[in-house]
């Protein structure tokens, strides 16, 4: 049934991830082309987050959840019906909160503009996995924690308070600043306290178990696992550095923002000490590369985000591209990544056949690292254009009191690197395709191997 | 012990970092020496155990004897809730070696500890990030009797601020003027006490005191598609309040 269910969560996930990639290149031929796209960037973006956010990344990484818990707790899946429900209640939510967005009926907030009667339910929903997974742990014969399990467990019982917290910041009365570090804190709290924490986890049992060399160093390990904890407010608090707020925000964000690269840093480091002496044909183990290559991915992304938050930096780059690119790329990115060293190693040991094929997975792996290392330049060059634009435009008056800056003077070399990361788009986004067609083929097509089934132990006197 | 990790090495065609580690790990996991285990590996004699051997981790369980046919169905609730994985059978040609075999490192084994303990510390570092993070820089500093940024809207501007979060504008657009070089011109610093819609992206122009610089007329000029800005197909109703709203977004840095 736990399988079953795994299984279930990555085929739905990777639906998601191909309409999700849709929207989000969609969303970047809205704003560069706004006036000839009939739906405007306001409207897709929400859509895109809110499809690659809930429809892909929390479905497929509690799919992963699902997979680990029993083979590391010794365990069945508690509660494996709530699990079930929860997928359905996700994916579903997911495709009534499109309709509503596209209709009209969202909120317009940020990052899924879900209306409030949308948004209470899935708050309810993404509370399924963290019971299961708490249970599920509460009634564990094994009593070693392997650190994977810290991880998850982390990952998907912070994801629903998360969602509650964005929410009640949402209620009648709540001042716009409120809702505006809400937001920034819901989308930023996201990105490192679930999506990299859970994946970054399932990284950790994947590399272990596909190349069977045991983990570097678990105090590493925990080491990324509290800075991922702890950083996530603060890269989202950057984002409206020298806005309405606190003057002392500026500076604790700067500061505690460098958790996040922290913290990714030392997974990918811990991964690359413990493949140590057997990175000799890694390629040949999908799994386990998606999983060094996402790690790494983080870490760059990180960094980027990190130094953003520096007063000297943030002047530029705020309210810019800038952070425009370390979102999408955080997700559409990183997120795949990760997602896919779960994926790549779980769904062929729980459906007996072949992953389809190291080809297809070593294209995918080119196609999404390549466009999002290019998207995130790219785009991120756009953001501090525009930022000295608007410095430039300030200091010599031209465009005082017209609000934008400078960018319509520059706007050639504005839009043509918009123009680029679109381009780039369009490839990370073949390679989110790629990874969906991966996923189908394996289940539909994939060479038959030994499958790994979890084995009832018989009870002593039996 | 360099010559034994050294043989242990050739024989397992391993480099000796990781045999190194794989053998201190496998010793922390059986509770014998390190020099034994590599002994071992290095083709002698069994490595003496010198305390009671853990339960093995599921993953290190010995490859059940029946086929997998004959396992308890998955979807199917067991008679007892333990459960171990039945590692896959290996190919025809490449045999499961016997238990005494080549060396196997204990992957997947942590330490004992109390997951309720970390579930624990899970909330009360969420709690501190809430509080720190997002409850934190919420709190006015502003002292009352100075400047505001707060705006007396009108029933109609209210109703038009609704629809300028619905449909999204803010993606777009802040309202919001910071204290720093690049916003120079746009008007007064917004301030805690701001009732606009901050935004957190500046793909258009700053909206913050967008009724100072453009009359009703040119507005929804704009909102219907002028220039380079999208067409957003309004009723009349909602057109008519968010021009109010948008309007009425000019302060002098008073509230007035």
């Amino acid at each position: 049934m736990e399988d079953r269910l795994a299984v279930t969560h990555f085929l739905v996930g990777a639906v998601f991830v191909v309409i999700g990639g849709g929207l989000q290149l969609l969303s970047l031929v809205s704003l560069r082309f706004g006036y000839l796209f009939p739906i405007s960037y306001g409207r897709v973006e929400p859509a895109a987050n809110l499809t690659l956010m809930i429809g892909f990344a929390v479905i497929s990484l509690v799919g992963g959840i699902y997979y680990v818990l029993p083979r590391l707790t010794g365990t069945r899946l508690a509660g494996a019906r709530l699990g079930a429900l929860g997928l359905l209640g996700m994916s579903g939510l997911t495709a009534l909160g499109l309709l509503a967005i596209f209709l009209g009926f969202g909120d317009g907030g940020q990052p899924l503009g879900l209306p409030w009667w949308l948004d209470v339910p899935m708050a309810a929903v993404l509370f399924a996995p963290a019971l299961v997974t708490i249970q599920t742990i509460r009634g564990r014969t094994e009593e070693r924690s392997f650190v994977t399990l810290w991880f998850v467990l982390g990952g998907v019982v912070w994801l629903p308070f998360l969602y509650v917290a964005y929410l009640v910041t949402h209620l009648p009365g709540a001042s716009a600043v409120t809702v505006g570090f809400a937001e920034t804190f819901f989308s930023a709290g996201f990105v490192t306290m679930f999506l990299v924490t859970v994946g970054s986890g399932l990284v950790y049992y994947t590399t272990v178990k596909e190349r069977d060399v045991p983990l570097a160093s678990r105090q590493l390990a925990l080491v990324g696992f509290w800075s991922l904890g702890f950083a996530a407010a603060w890269w989202g608090a950057a984002q409206l550095l020298f806005g309405p707020g606190p003057g002392w925000v500026a500076g604790v964000a700067a500061a505690l923002g460098l958790a996040w690269p922290i913290g990714a840093l030392a997974n990918a480091a811990n991964i690359s000490l413990t493949l140590e002496g057997s990175w000799a044909g890694l390629g040949e183990k999908p799994a386990v590369l998606s999983g060094v290559l996402g790690l790494y991915l983080t870490v760059g992304v990180a960094v980027v985000a990190a130094l953003a938050g520096f007063r000297s930096v943030g002047s530029v780059a705020s309210l810019t591209p800038f952070w425009e690119a370390v979102e999408y790329v955080s997700l559409a990115g990183v997120g795949t990544l990760l997602v896919s060293s779960a994926t790549f190693g779980g769904l062929p040991r729980m459906v007996g056949r072949e992953l389809e094929t190291t080809h297809k997975a070593r294209r995918f792996q080119r196609l999404t690292v390549g466009g999002s290392v290019g998207l995130l330049i790219s785009m991120g060059a756009a953001g501090i254009l525009a930022g000295y634009s608007w410095v430039a435009g300030s200091n010599s008056a031209a465009y005082v009191d017209a609000g934008d800056g400078w960018a319509a003077g520059l706007g050639t070399t504005y839009d043509t690197l918009i123009f680029v990361a679109l381009l780039f788009a369009i490839v990370l986004f073949a390679g989110l395709g790629g990874y969906a067609t991966i996923i189908f083929g394996t289940v539909a097509r994939g060479r038959s191997m030994p499958q790994e089934v979890l084995v009832s132990k018989e009870s002593p006197g039996e | 012990m360099s010559d034994q990790l050294s043989a242990a090495a050739a024989a397992l065609g391993l480099p000796e970092a990781l045999v190194r580690r794989s053998a201190e790990a496998r010793a922390a996991e059986t509770g014998a020496s390190t020099d034994d285990i590599l002994a071992q590996w290095a083709g002698g004699e069994a490595a003496p155990v010198s305390a009671a051997p853990e339960p093995a981790p599921p993953e290190e369980a010995p490859p059940a004897e029946e086929p997998a046919e004959e396992a308890a169905p998955a979807d199917e609730e067991p008679a007892a809730r333990e459960v171990v994985i039945e590692e896959p059978a290996k190919p025809a040609e490449a045999p499961t070696p016997a238990p005494s075999g080549p060396y196997k490192p204990p992957v997947l084994v942590g330490t004992r500890d109390n997951p309720m303990a970390v579930l624990a510390g899970v909330f009360g570092l969420f709690l501190i990030v809430v509080m720190v993070g997002l409850v934190g820089p919420s709190m006015p500093t502003d002292l009352p009797g100075a400047r505001s940024s707060h705006i007396d809207f009108s029933e109609a501007a209210l109703q038009g601020r609704d629809v300028y979060a619905e449909a999204g504008c803010a993606s777009c657009h802040t309202q919001m003027v910071r204290p720093v070089v690049a916003d120079v011109g746009l008007g007064p610093v917004t301030l805690n006490d701001t009732n606009q819609v901050l935004g957190t992206r500046r793909f258009g122009p700053d909206l913050a005191q967008v009724g100072a610089r453009m009359a009703g007329a040119q507005l929804e000029a704009m909102i219907n598609g002028l220039g380079d800005h999208p067409a957003h197909n309004l009723d009349a109703d909602d057109m008519s309040a968010l021009v109010a709203y948008l309007s009425e977004s000019t302060t002098d840095g008073d509230g007035s």
